[in-house]
């Protein structure tokens, strides 16, 4: 499996280095994703996955629809697509 | 999830909704005690604060001493009676369990920083600006309380004691419940977070850093809390638990925006009091204001209601290092994983397990 490719949208697209969330990819990235509790129950960092597979390293409390993920949970798994909320 | 079938056995082997017991076991792997942070240091840092800036922590503090004097309480008072469902029985318990710790954390405080604690608690009730909040705090808590006790003694249906009449319909009810859960909701992801903003902006200057330790934990614990009511709200909303819910929700809708909108405008008025003699650095009556009109839209939205305020960036950017649940740090030498559980080792031992494995 090749590394998985994260392309963000109306950001950039980049190369998952491993870091221990999705979130903290983006961080590293300087992309300005939204988070809160870091922990999977505030809800704040949920973004749209638009393609691709992620895989959950924590596990979230929220409601999510079958497209939202939390990335403070979660990592990819295969190349994605995310899309951040608009108002972040 | 309410007025259905009394919860009987407590059994947790057949679970309706499976994530009120996550919210309890994450609760529970949060435990912590006031006493484990020092707040020595707080003592000087208060002393040595201008007036107005006393004012402006006292205040808060009075006002979240009060907040969860209502939230250690109503839970279990309004929702035990009609709950249905054990993990959501015991997810009330553990909530308002959680909450006599922050009660108690809050004489902790005062206790530390004060030496007469009496002149701070005692000023609470006779207080004209927190009274105002308090009453639309406690309202629709009062109301379910007062139609649950007719309704578990008469029964459904429209009762009359003393000339006054009493609407305890089921109907009535749930509409009553459904309001409840949504000034709880307010009260828990919008009020607190006033007092929340104002403490760690004490902290950013490295004042007060002890009393931010504790409001940190106690932020953890309220972010779980609203987490639990939008989760309940929106099920409720959704009619799959109960198809009358979802009726009430769309007829309660204005009237959910309303309480939003309420406690918006008491928050923006309760940021021009604290701020009346003086601002402090880093934060003022406008920039609080603002705050308030960002985390209403969030909120909102996590409901599924538009958003009341035009939108705009979080205002208090800062804020969100303080909102981490993780590395929650208790005493300067040891941090804390905040979902740290006791007897969580993985006992399974496969046959190949041991293969590899030279003496």
């Amino acid at each position: 499996m090749s590394i998985p490719r994260i392309k963000v949208n109306h950001f950039h697209t980049f190369y998952y280095q491993y870091e221990p969330t999705l979130l903290d990819a983006l961080e590293v990235q300087e992309i300005p994703a939204p988070y809160n509790c870091r922990g999977g129950y505030c809800g704040c960092c949920k973004v749209r996955l638009l393609e691709g597979e992620v895989e959950y390293v924590q596990e979230s409390l929220l409601d999510l629809q079958d497209d939202e993920v939390l990335t403070c949970c979660c990592v990819p798994k295969t190349h994605i697509e995310i899309e951040l909320p608009e108002s972040s | 999830m309410f007025f259905g079938r009394g919860v009987n056995v407590a059994r947790y082997d057949k679970q309706k909704y499976p994530i009120f017991e996550k919210l309890i076991e994450k609760q529970l792997s949060f435990f912590w005690r006031p006493e484990e942070v020092d707040l020595s240091t707080d003592r000087k840092d208060f002393m040595n604060m201008p007036p107005h800036e006393q004012h402006i922590f006292l205040s808060n503090l009075k006002y979240q001493t009060l907040l969860d004097s209502v939230q250690g309480r109503s839970p279990n008072v309004a929702f035990l009676p009609i709950v249905s469902l054990p993990e959501l029985e015991t997810w009330f318990e553990t909530w308002a369990f959680s909450e006599t710790i922050h009660s108690r954390s809050y004489t902790h405080i005062i206790r530390n920083i004060i030496t007469e604690p009496s002149e701070v608690f005692d000023t609470i009730v006779t207080n004209d600006e927190i009274i105002k909040r308090a009453e639309s705090v406690t309202r629709l808590y009062d109301e379910l309380i007062e139609l649950t006790s007719i309704y578990t003694t008469h029964g459904a249906g429209v009762h009359t004691f003393d000339g006054k009449r009493y609407d305890a319909s089921l109907w009535n009810l749930k509409k009553k419940l459904y309001l409840t859960l949504v000034s709880v909701n307010v009260l828990e992801a919008i009020r607190f977070y006033v007092s929340f903003a104002c403490s760690f902006a004490f902290a950013e200057r490295a004042v007060m850093e002890g009393n931010a330790k504790v409001i940190k934990l106690i932020a953890r614990d309220e972010a779980l809390h609203l987490t639990g009511t939008q989760h309940m709200l929106n099920i409720l909303a959704s009619g799959a638990d109960d198809p009358d819910f979802k009726q009430i929700a769309v007829e309660c809708r204005q009237e959910a925006i309303a309480i939003f909108a309420e406690a918006a405008q008491q928050e923006k008025e309760w940021a021009s009091y604290l701020f009346q003699d003086g601002s402090m650095i880093g934060l003022n009556a406008k920039i609080l204001s603002d705050y308030v009109e960002y985390i209403t839209n969030v909120r909102m939205k996590a409901l599924g209601f538009e958003e009341m305020f035009p939108s705009r960036q979080n205002p208090l950017p800062w804020m969100n290092a303080w909102l981490v649940s993780d590395n929650v740090q208790v005493a300067p030498q040891e941090s804390e994983i905040s979902s740290y559980l006791v007897g969580q080792i993985d006992n399974e031992v496969q046959d190949g397990d041991f293969d590899d494995f030279d003496l």
